[in-house]
């Protein structure tokens, strides 16, 4: 695994079996955009113990590239803040997400702006990852653009480039086609 | 130049005031790296192309295709109107003096050194030029082979779109700052930005920022992405609070009527689209947008397939040109041209309303 998780991240991060816990319910998530031919990332914005959002990619249904699990999970984190009439900066100040793939370039922006502390997640994402892979926008200097956060990677990595491995294979055009929801 | 142009002169329609300049990538805009080299003069004119043939056996200049081995003085008075380079300093590293003489450098090569000059240092370009200004600076050093992208070269003089272009563009442009001043008498920030198709000219969304009371992450291009979305039968967010913000489906695309565009309306004809790979989100479209996109919306444009942007101001984390360059990022999948300075004094006064 990579990444030292200090200061408030640090505290933040649960015990190894609650880490488990939370990341097969991520990959669940994952395993649903796959049988609903999305990309296969599923994701869990934990608070307090609490699950506030659960999302998995949607760009195909939605007609919208952007409906990255992460940005699904972080509509459900800002609805519930509203709901319960908190801060969403506070309440995502001391969330933490977990995604099956790395967060890609937009996503770790989006977490910065929302100053989300503590991404925990499966595999690397040599396509678009913004943690590290493509860019480093996760730990760059960039003071406009809310703040920085943690990673710690590598857990069920190999199942996370699995999934990703048979959703690309099948949008080969010469492979069966993935079962799309009309 | 079209009348109409020049009767709105002083106006935000005057197109002399802007400039729009491409946003390149680094490897287009930097200086070119220069690596220490010696060269000789060729005082025997006749033994020239012995002598070229024999130095790139000794010493071979693979990754240097684009430098000239031989270069002519341009003094003519100079006693000797051709200089050869003999190698690069890293292929002598092992020699001590910086002023090594042709013995030195040529010691354990078997070469007749006949016509060969003592050597002096010089300072050559490590990597071709790409573009016009890259290889007038180099050339200073050293000639090289230069193949010339025509269109760079324009764009890099602003001299790549036509006034009456330049036009439609401000047109395009304007259309982002109205919807940034209502987005603004609404208490957002004043950023405004808008898709176009190119093909129609007919502008597809239009959004302004949403972050204040709605949702943190609604920046102005976010917003237009999502109206895109609404235009091909999906869409993720509800704007009727602005009424600035819209879409209109574009006339070469479907006969769908709006009725038919809600969240859980018929998608088949944008099915049969997206299959035929003529319609991926947002490609083929254009963005123009006030100001300089953030990391997020930068890509958020990537995912979309966006096929141009243009801006108007700069941005301090800007993430197409001043922080990065996302637009030419090497590893992703989709690249675009970017060009900023449409509009850039109007884009920019927007950034002061508070
Ligand atoms: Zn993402
Ligand atoms: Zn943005």
């Amino acid at each position: 695994m990579r990444g030292q998780a200090g200061g408030a991240a640090g505290f933040l991060q649960p015990p190894d079996s609650d880490v488990q816990s939370w990341m097969a319910k991520a990959f669940d998530m994952a395993r649903d955009a796959l049988e609903n031919g999305e990309v296969p990332v599923g994701c869990l914005m934990v608070y307090n113990d609490e699950i506030l959002g659960k999302g998995r990619n949607e760009v195909n249904e939605s007609r919208n590239a952007t409906r990255h699990a992460e940005m699904v999970a972080l509509d459900q984190v800002l609805e519930w803040s509203r709901l319960k009439q908190l801060d969403p900066k506070e309440v995502c100040k001391l969330t933490v997400l977990y995604v099956t793939v790395e967060p890609c370039i937009m996503c770790a922006a989006a977490l910065r702006l929302l100053h989300i502390p503590l991404v925990v997640y499966g595999c690397k994402n040599d396509r678009f990852g913004g943690c590290g892979s493509v860019l480093d926008i996760s730990s760059d200097d960039l003071p406009h653009t809310g703040a920085s956060f943690k990673c710690i990677s590598g857990h069920r990595a190999e199942e996370a480039i699995e999934m990703l491995k048979t959703f690309y294979k099948q949008e080969n055009p010469n492979a069966p086609k993935p079962k799309v929801r009309k | 130049m079209e009348p109409d142009t020049k009767r709105r002169k002083g106006t935000e329609y005057d197109t002399d005031l802007w400039d729009v300049l491409p946003v390149l990538s680094d490897e287009q805009s930097r200086d070119t790296k220069l690596l220490d080299a010696y060269a000789a003069p060729i005082t025997e004119k006749r033994e020239t192309s012995r002598l070229v043939k024999e130095l790139a056996v000794v010493y071979p200049l693979p990754d240097l295709q684009h430098i000239k081995r031989v270069r002519a003085r341009k003094d003519k008075n100079a006693p000797h109107p051709l200089e050869v380079i003999v190698c690069l300093a890293s292929d002598v590293s092992g020699l001590e003096s910086q002023r090594s003489t042709l013995a030195d450098l040529l010691s354990s090569k078997t070469i007749d050194s006949r016509g060969l000059g003592e050597p002096f240092l010089v300072q050559i370009p490590a990597s071709p030029p790409l573009t016009r200004p890259q290889f007038e600076r180099a050339s200073k050093h050293w000639p090289t082979s230069f193949h010339e992208d025509k269109q760079v070269t324009s764009a890099l003089r602003g001299q790549l779109f036509s006034s009456s272009e330049k036009a439609k563009m401000g047109e395009y442009m304007n259309a982002a700052i109205q919807a940034a001043r209502s987005g603004h008498a609404l208490g957002m920030d004043a950023v405004g930005a808008v898709i176009v198709d190119p093909q129609s000219g007919q502008i597809v969304a239009v959004g302004h920022d949403c972050r204040q009371g709605t949702h943190p992450l609604h920046h102005a291009v976010m917003v237009c992405i999502d109206l895109v979305a609404y235009t091909q039968g999906g869409g993720a967010y509800e704007y009727e609070k602005y009424p600035a913000c819209r879409y209109s489906v574009p006339e070469s695309q479907v006969t769908t009527s709006h009725d038919d565009l809600s969240k859980e309306g018929n998608h088949c004809s944008s099915d049969k689209a997206m299959e035929n790979g003529q319609l991926y989100i947002c490609t083929g479209y254009e963005l123009y947008v006030t100001r300089e996109p953030c990391v997020m919306c930068a890509m958020a444009l990537v995912h979309s397939r966006i096929s141009r942007v243009f801006y108007g101001a700069a941005s301090t984390d800007g993430a197409l040109g001043t922080k990065y360059k996302i637009h030419c990022q090497k590893d992703l999948n989709h690249h675009f041209d970017v060009y900023k300075g449409v509009m850039l004094q109007a884009c920019e006064e927007l950034l002061d309303l508070k």
